[in-house]
């Protein structure tokens, strides 16, 4: 599993590996998007969005990026499958793809007011990186 | 409890300098016996952190449902001097104005003929949960307005009556609100989620005043034993989470500016006096009025439908107060033996100003400030009134509810939101929620007990308990 919720009282917070940054960011937004619908279907996609952040590290990268994601998916009603991604030193751009918000099918989860910079870390390992990262309920 | 705190009393304990290097003062925190025993180390530490900012007064402030927040534990308070100080997001948080506020009604529990139908009603007309769409058209104008001047603004829209403005802290809107400091972002995460609830701990909640144990204040709030009550609980939605998350890129560029000395990045400040922070301020002060107009429109929404359901009059049913519990805000208070302006953060900690204070309504100023402390779904909820021990002890300040104990990811592995749905609606208490797990992730077990966190806030002085409120039926999102 690319990722998993670990402990955290008030808020959720999720460790996030994969094999490159890129494919980091892509699992993250997986992840924040399991957060906020829970399980749900997947269903071919209907929507496409162009999607760009920058950082002055990789660890903000992460955390802009993923701002930037949860920003798409308040005002588009974004539910993202997908991403099409290009990180480079500070930047990440690229698209995401998806279909539209629908409450019968997801409203399985809940919503994230912010991400956080507590308890965040960012780690090169062996297999790639590693990202513990909390979204603030 | 760590073997350096320091008990006081019976109900406050100390967090002496050096607990953390760079403490600028004292950590003080209120706990009972029973509270002290799940303290997070964690929730200590962020409380000691705060005690190293700049500017500082007094001491950093722990209220009793304290624990592990961003930056300031959640129940943190400080104060900081006018021209030393500084303004951190840490101390108020990703959800600027998340509030609480009650409305009574000519009602009591007899009246609920089909409370089921009631609940589901309310769940379908006040918007809940993730992708939750504003019930009203809001236009940029009315945004701004909003944002300037709150719930004035939405009682012009017609949302509520003259007579809400003015039960709320705040008259529903702080100055020094600066439309340029929200962003176009946070303007389009606000336009369609004006009148809607969120999700996570934000509620809306029916509930019987069930016991009177201060019959001179609750008469003066307006409050009768077997009184049926509404509460809400909410914030500033998308466009506050997004003005904490534009404004945390400047000020942590600001620390560098300023050459603040910081324990944790999640304190990232600005001085009170500079463009970061006044920019911040402004933002901050915009994301509260607007979190007040929010709470106005879903007022509105509950009131047409008991005034619908039950053919009471709209004006039976007033507004006893709302209170902000995760704000900063310009504040007089004694400090340092000198009366002097100070920006008070209250993170997860309500406002509970005594007898006397100007900014009391008239009508409220003889008995202190209304203090609304939700419970958990299955707890009861209190009218509290602030103090003169909260003006002496906390720059004004006390709880804000019952505070988590246990994580979402485990409430869920050991509950399920239909068992716990089954097993409130034994206690008479009927639940609607987007989803089960929202249920199982806000299930009573993963909060300290309501009653014990506002005995201690009692105990310690710093709140007077009025009224207490047992939960009949809940919306969660």
């Amino acid at each position: 599993m690319p990722f998993e919720e670990l402990e955290h009282t008030a808020d959720v917070k999720m460790r996030i590996t994969a094999p490159d940054f890129s494919a980091l960011l892509c699992e993250s937004g997986h992840a924040l998007a399991a957060v906020l619908y829970g399980d749900f279907a997947k269903e071919p996609e209907t929507l496409t969005l162009e999607i760009e952040a920058e950082g002055a590290d990789r660890a903000e990268l992460a955390v802009n990026f993923l701002s930037e994601l949860l920003f798409l998916t308040e005002i588009e009603y974004l539910v993202p499958l997908s991403f099409s991604l290009t990180a480079e030193e500070g930047r990440v751009s690229g698209t995401v793809s998806g279909i539209e918000f629908d409450r019968k099918k997801h409203a399985g989860g809940i919503c994230v007011k912010g991400i956080s910079y507590s308890g965040l870390s960012l780690e090169e390992t062996a297999e790639g990186f590693e990202l513990q990262i909390i979204f603030d309920i | 409890m760590h073997e350096k705190i320091q008990r006081i009393n019976e109900t406050e304990w100390e967090i002496p300098k050096g607990f953390v290097p760079g403490m600028r003062v004292s950590g003080r925190f209120f706990l009972s016996d029973t509270l002290a025993e799940g303290i997070e180390d964690g929730a200590l530490t962020q409380l000691a952190n705060v005690a190293c900012l700049p500017g500082i007064l007094n001491n950093s402030y722990g209220m009793p449902d304290i624990h592990w927040g961003y930056g300031f534990p959640i129940g943190g308070v400080a104060a900081f001097d006018e021209t030393e100080g500084i303004i951190s997001p840490g101390g108020v948080g990703f959800d600027i104005n998340c509030g609480v506020r009650m409305i009574t009604t000519p009602l009591t529990e007899a009246d609920l003929t089909d409370k089921q139908g009631l609940i589901e009603e309310l769940f379908e007309a006040v918007p809940t949960g993730v992708g939750a769409k504003s019930p009203i058209r809001l236009s940029q104008n009315d945004l701004t307005l909003m944002l300037e001047e709150g719930a004035r603004h939405a009682v012009e829209l017609g949302y509520g009556c003259e007579a809400d403005v003015g039960r709320c802290e705040e008259n529903g809107a702080m100055p020094g609100a600066d439309v340029s400091a929200v962003s176009k972002k946070a303007r389009q995460r606000g336009v369609p989620q004006m009148g809607t609830l969120g999700s996570g701990n934000h509620f809306l909640e029916l509930q019987t005043a069930e016991e009177v144990l201060d019959e001179e204040t609750a008469k003066t709030f307006g409050v009768k034993e077997g009184q049926l009550c509404v509460m809400i609980h909410c914030g500033s939605r998308g466009l506050g989470h997004q003005v904490c998350t534009d404004h945390l890129k400047v000020l942590e560029e600001a620390v560098k500016k300023y050459g603040i000395d910081l324990p944790d990045r999640q304190l990232a400040c600005a001085p009170l006096d500079s463009p970061e922070g006044k920019a911040y301020f402004g933002g901050m002060a915009a994301s509260a009025n607007y979190a007040w107009a929010n709470r106005q429109v879903i007022t509105h929404i509950v009131r047409e439908i008991f005034v619908k359901r039950f053919e009471v009059d709209y004006e039976e049913m007033p507004l006893i107060y709302d209170v902000a519990h995760n704000v900063a805000k310009w504040e007089e208070h004694e400090a340092g033996g000198v009366r002097r302006k100070v920006c008070v953060h209250r993170k997860g900690a309500t406002r509970a100003f005594g007898p006397g204070r100007a900014e009391i309504p008239q009508e409220f100023r003889a008995v202190g400030q209304p203090v609304i402390i939700p419970g958990s779904m299955g707890t009861s909820s209190y009218l509290l009134a602030g103090t003169d021990g909260a003006m002496e002890k906390t720059f004004g300040s006390t709880c804000h509810g019952a505070g988590r104990v246990k994580s979402r990811s485990s409430a869920k592995k050991s509950l399920t939101g239909d068992a716990v749905a089954a097993e409130l609606l034994m206690d008479g208490i009927y639940v609607r929620a987007s989803n089960p797990a929202a249920i199982a992730e806000e299930a009573p077990d993963v909060y300290k007990p309501s009653s014990e966190v506002v005995k201690t806030v009692s105990d310690a002085g710093i709140s007077r308990i009025a009224v207490r409120l047992r939960p009949l039926g809940v919306i969660k999102g």
